[in-house]
């Protein structure tokens, strides 16, 4: 029993942080004013990318790559919404498709091989054909990882899980106690106010959607190489949106982040396990509603008039900035 | 005092444009759409493809009449679903849940047909009008709830539509893999194959002119309604401003709830369009995307009905390129969806270059 | 002394619109400077360009002796100007102290809050003010607003300090509170420029004062040696008081009263407590009083824009007490609302579309379902021509037209009777001349008076004492809520109206 419990609970936290490590980024651009809809396309840049460059160059430069990714394309964004003041929602959801398209595109069998050869001309034959790379390689963490229950669920992980460790309180202290994360917070609730200061909009939110992209692609990387190393058309299956969800269930807050990102990965796992031990196969479906029911109801309560002024939805999400009179 | 917008990246200022002539507009797009095929044409060379053979067998797909009716028929739950989103986009709705509005649309649908089957409660000749309607209410009725939190508690749509994207995804899921499977369908997710009469074909017995019946029948009541009724009056002022509508007396709420009705119903009943005029039955992720690929249709189309109707045939025409790229070259399908992207990022340029005008000027000037 | 602001031959061009035209200005250490025009006469412009948030585009700038190039505000704030906006920049949701450091320049990453929590209240301390630095800003007043706002340049160290209409929502205690505050900051060897369009401040507050009138100054001078009727003279380049002549008063029946009426502003604050008036027939009735008094919110009460807390709206005899605003429409009311550019108008709109934003739902213009633009295109060439409205056609946006003609084409939708029958009953028009020209402004006159002549009772607001004692035949004065007097036409003069308009009425 304890047993099960623990693989349980591992799980939990393996899916959390692909949710937890896409969020952290979105709730950056969000709190800046930027809806970043590209994260699900960001997100599986990253896991093509982490395939391909693992397969070339090994994890690193893998990681470095699908994060390169990310930035890159949270750039796009950028420039359209920021500078161009096109709608951030159209943008963001071509975002996505481009990086569906592209993502399957590189990855697929024909064109990888190309690829591969091209990035390492000395890669061995048997590489250039596998759907799949190796994982990354988990740390348990010394005396931590023997705690009955918790040693296994939180400290026996790959470096990246511990990365999200560390990420989430860093993120929440820079948003909250430092100049930048001030100034960010200001220019999604008000950048005219933010600007007649001398804050510079358009670099916090450039700033802003770039961090979300970085956090998308090494999330995609995660998602591959931590969790699920085989690669699959879409594999992110909506994972991204999951993320976004996720955003608003943490009211735009990095450590409530960390709770949410369990309790969907814990969902996620009790659909599993309720499968495997021979519930209807109906039910599954039912509790994978359950993040966006929970964004949709905590959309709805953070919307309530008295509740707003605390916690709301950033005032300029989703409104670009012009200097206008 | 008409607007000026500065802003100042080193020496280049944006403007905004008083006018901006029809044919620079088209111009435009033009010259935006043909460098994207440029770049598609680049990445395709890099990667050691011929681009020309490439877009040869893009052409075909308009060309061949086999593969332009199949074009055709990919392009009509498309275009349904872009008219409806013309109407939620007039007015300022930002309804992302085409996607989610279809697959409830294919649920009624199926439940029409369902009903039909096991305890065969009308003639079948009601079923093809019953299954409209029927996904039309449901489809509606899914934006509606958006529409709802939007009007009563100013809950932003863009999210909740998102959202419910996936709930409706997962009911087909629950649905097809529970209660509605066929029983004789050796336990695949399958609902049982609709009767003829429950199919989309009653002209000439096609599907592609069936539907475009249906796309153009739609695209001109969409018309209608935004250019000649009450309602699209009072949805294109709640679309420019909501403090001018309440000023000018409109019920803003209530139009709220019709447009995002209207909305998702026309996208329900894009749902229909796939599972009887397509599949012939429902099946898991039956939608490969259309509610998505709308969006991007209903922008490029300016939100003009007519514009709709000859986007949509154009991206179910990427559609099916797909197939025959994969078939003959050996491109993957992802690619297609690539190019719609890259298509689309283009012309979203062309449309920021229509409304600014970005002035060079040398530096030292006050 | 060298002052601490010149600026020479600023030219600021808008598409079809000279702002500013060739303006030289000049700010001295330890002055308030008041800048002194109507509304549209170049001030803010010129302002914005000193504070780095336009370019201009001919001119020079020097601050401190030293010729400078403002590129954004941030090179503004580097120099020792501060700027508080028309309209509050503050971050509702934050802390007192977090839009104070805003922006702040300082090394480190983090944030010393409470350090600067202890800064703070000690800088405001010195200009006697109480705030908590750990407040959230959507918990103070108006007036404990504009000391956040003043304290962000403050403590920026700034001694340039632009203050952009600062008493248009602040009470007369606070306005007396902010001239202590601003008259200590010339003390301390810091400059004042204090736009307004308000004889009484300049002459109250300031040293020196400038006075604008169409993008261009028309004078400098020490506030000692001017008058307010030289001032106003200047102001507005004729005699302030201008007469009509041949209005003779004839009041009908009653059209609309409101009985004790109580209702909320936006930020849930009583902004009416039991106001009492009746307009009748072939009445103006003005209203005068500082604006952010409670006179939006009466007309939107009684248009049905808002909801009443308490007491009653009676419209032709019926309670049309929070009636919606198309039922009070039905009644024959109509608004012109205050900013109606921007409010009443949709620029992305054609004019046809403009003309008829409220008509399009009535016979003939549209059946129970369809609209009839045939006849809505017919009405509106007519209406094109009656109310002179400068546009390329019916077809062309409103944005390409200019805020005079748009106030025409608002003119001619509330008033030309396309909804229902004959001429509106009442016509609620709330500051329908501010930022205009004197031309479009003129219009604006004529019309309210022609319309009188024609029997509708008119409630007039305004903000502008000469207008108002112009053209009312009878004037309520709001303050804090509540209508303070009630004068006759030929009774009320400037004294009495202001004195009104700052104190609470015996009661």
């Amino acid at each position: 029993m304890i047993e099960w419990l623990e693989s349980a609970l591992h799980l939990t936290v393996q899916m959390g942080t692909v949710y937890l490590l896409a969020s952290l980024g979105e709730i950056y651009a969000e709190r800046s004013g930027i809806l970043n809809l590209g994260l699900e396309g960001m997100m599986i840049m990253g896991a093509a990318l982490s395939f391909i460059f693992t397969l070339a160059y090994g994890h690193l430069a893998a990681i470095i790559a699908s994060i390169a990714a990310g930035v890159l394309m949270s750039l796009i964004l950028a420039v359209m919404a920021i500078r161009m003041r096109l709608n951030q929602v159209v943008t963001g959801l071509a975002l996505t498709m481009l990086g569906l398209g592209l993502s399957g595109f590189l990855a697929s069998p024909e064109i990888r091989r190309g690829i591969l050869l091209t990035l390492n001309p000395n890669i061995p034959e048997k590489l250039l054909g596998i759907q799949q790379a190796p994982t990354l390689p988990e740390y348990p963490i010394p005396i931590l990882s023997e705690i009955p229950l918790v040693g296994e669920a939180f400290f026996h992980h790959n470096p990246l899980v511990y990365a999200s460790y560390a990420a989430a309180p860093l993120m929440w202290y820079i948003l909250f106690k430092t100049r930048l994360g001030l100034s960010l917070r200001s220019v999604g609730e008000d950048p005219a106010a933010a600007d007649s200061l001398g804050v510079n909009v358009f670099l916090v939110r450039y700033l802003a959607t770039m961090i979300s992209g970085g956090f998308a692609g090494l999330a995609g990387a995660y998602l591959f190489l931590g969790f699920q190393p085989f690669w699959n058309e879409g594999m992110t299956a909506g994972k991204g949106f999951i993320a976004l969800s996720l955003v608003i269930l943490s009211t735009w807050n990095p450590l409530r982040a960390i709770l949410g990102a369990y309790l969907f990965g814990g969902i996620e796992t009790l659909q599993f396990r309720l499968q495997l031990m021979g519930w209807k196969a109906q039910s599954p479906y039912f509790l994978a509603m359950l993040p966006y029911l929970v964004a949709i109801i905590t959309l709805t309560l953070i919307s309530l008039e008295n509740v707003r002024k605390r916690i709301g939805v950033p005032a300029s999400l989703g409104v670009p900035y012009s200097r206008e009179e | 005092m008409p607007t000026k917008i500065e802003t100042r990246l080193g020496t280049i200022r944006i403007e905004r444009r008083l006018t901006y002539s029809r044919l620079a507009s088209a111009a435009t797009t033009l010259t935006a759409f043909l460098l994207s095929l440029l770049v598609v044409a680049v990445i395709l060379r890099v990667i050691g493809l011929d681009p020309a053979r490439a877009f040869a067998v893009i052409g075909e797909v308009f060309l061949v009449p086999r593969l332009l009716s199949e074009s055709v028929k990919q392009s009509i739950p498309i275009c349904l679903s872009a008219l409806g989103l013309a109407i939620a986009f007039k007015m300022n709705y930002w309804n992302i849940g085409a996607e989610g509005q279809i697959y409830m649309g294919m649920i009624a649908a199926t439940g029409v047909v369902l009903l039909h089957a096991y305890y065969n409660l009308f003639h079948e000749s009601m079923l093809l009008p019953l299954m409209t309607i029927a996904s039309f209410i449901l489809g509606g009725a899914w934006c509606l709830i958006t529409g709802i939190l939007k009007a009563k508690l100013n809950v932003n749509e863009i999210l909740t539509t998102l959202m419910l994207n996936y709930v409706a995804i997962l009911l087909v899921d629950y649905l097809v893999h529970g209660p509605w499977r066929d029983p004789k369908g050796y336990g695949f997710p399958l609902s049982i194959e609709f009767p003829d009469q429950a199919k989309l074909q009653f002209l000439f017995g096609s599907p592609a002119c069936t539907g475009l019946l249906v796309a153009v029948v739609a695209a001109a009541l969409v018309f209608c309604v935004l250019d000649y009724t009450r309602l699209g009056f009072e949805i294109k002022v709640v679309g420019q401003s909501l403090r001018v509508a309440r000023y000018a007396g409109m019920n803003v709420s209530k139009i709220i709830l019709l447009g995002s009705f209207l909305s998702g119903g026309l996208a329900g009943v894009g749902g229909l369009s796939i599972v009887s005029g397509i599949i012939g039955r429902l099946r898991p992720g039956a939608s490969p995307g259309y509610g998505y690929t709308a969006i991007i249709v209903a922008s490029l189309a300016g939100l003009n009905p007519w514009l709709v109707v000859a986007a949509s045939i154009f991206f179910g025409g990427l559609l099916t390129a797909g197939g025959a790229l994969q078939a003959s070259m050996n491109i993957p399908r992802a690619a297609t969806q690539m190019i719609q992207a890259i298509i689309f990022l283009f012309i979203l340029v062309g449309e920021f270059l229509k409304r600014y005008r970005i002035v060079f000027e040398r530096g030292g000037r006050t | 002394m060298e002052p601490l602001v010149k600026l020479r031959g600023i030219v600021k061009r808008f598409p079809g619109v000279v702002a500013n035209d060739r303006v030289d200005f000049k700010l001295r250490r330890g002055e308030v400077h008041a800048l002194l025009g109507e509304n549209g006469a170049g001030k803010t412009t010129l302002m914005n360009i000193l504070y780095g948030l336009y370019q201009p585009n001919e001119g020079e700038i020097y601050v401190k002796g030293r010729k400078v190039r403002l590129r954004s505000p941030r090179d503004a704030i580097d120099l020792g100007i501060g700027m508080v906006h028309q309209n509050f920049r503050l971050i509702e949701p934050h802390t007192v102290l977090e839009n104070i450091i805003l922006g702040l320049r300082e090394p480190g990453i983090r944030i010393d809050f409470e350090r600067h929590a202890e800064r703070i209240r000690l800088l405001a301390e010195k200009y006697g003010w109480r705030i908590d630095p750990w407040m959230r800003v959507w918990q103070l007043s108006a007036g404990e607003k504009q000391q956040v706002e003043l304290l962000k340049i403050l403590y920026r160290g700034a001694d340039i300090l632009i203050l952009d209409e600062p008493t248009s929502v602040l009470t007369p205690h606070e306005t007396r509170m902010l001239f202590k505050a601003l008259r200590r900051m010339a003390g301390e060897g810091k400059g004042v420029i204090f736009i307004t369009h308000k004889l009484g401040e300049v002459m109250e507050i300031s040293d020196r004062v400038t006075v604008m009138r169409r993008g261009r100054v028309v004078v400098t001078k020490s506030t000692k040696e001017t008058s307010p009727e030289e001032l106003a003279y200047y102001m507005v380049g004729r005699s302030a008081t201008l007469d009509f002549g041949g209005v003779e008063f004839a009041p009908g029946e009653v059209v609309a009263e409101v009985i004790d009426l109580e209702a909320l502003s936006d930020k849930g604050v009583p902004a009416l407590r039991k106001v009492s008036l009746a307009v009748r027939s072939g009445e103006i009735l003005g209203i005068a009083g500082v604006s952010g008094n409670g006179q939006v919110e009466l007309a939107e009460v009684i248009v049905g824009l808002r909801k009443a807390t308490g007491g009653k709206v009676i419209i032709s005899g019926i309670d049309a007490t929070n009636k919606s605003t198309r039922e009070i429409i039905e009644l024959g009311v109509a608004y012109i609302p205050p900013e109606s550019v921007r409010w009443g108008i949709i620029p992305e709109m054609r004019v046809v579309d403009n003309l008829f934003l409220k008509a399009y739902r009535y016979p003939p213009y549209s059946s129970k379902l369809i609209l009839n633009w045939g006849r809505m295109f017919e009405k509106a060439e007519e209406l094109v021509k009656e109310y002179e409205i400068v546009t390329p056609s019916v077809h062309a946006k409103a944005r390409s037209l200019s805020g005079g003609n748009l106030q025409r084409l608002v003119l001619a939708r509330e008033l030309s009777g396309l909804i229902g029958e004959g001429i509106p009953k009442l016509i609620v028009a709330a500051y329908p001349t501010k930022g205009l020209d004197v031309r479009a402004t003129n219009f604006v006159h004529k019309t309210l008076l022609r319309y009188r002549r024609l029997g509708a009772g008119i409630l007039f607001i305004s903000e502008d004492l000469d207008e108002i004692m112009m053209l009312s035949d009878r004037i309520a004065v709001m303050f804090e809520g509540r209508i303070t007097g009630l004068l006759e036409r030929g009774k009320a003069d400037k004294e009495k109206l202001g004195l009104l308009m700052s104190e609470t009425a015996p009661s």
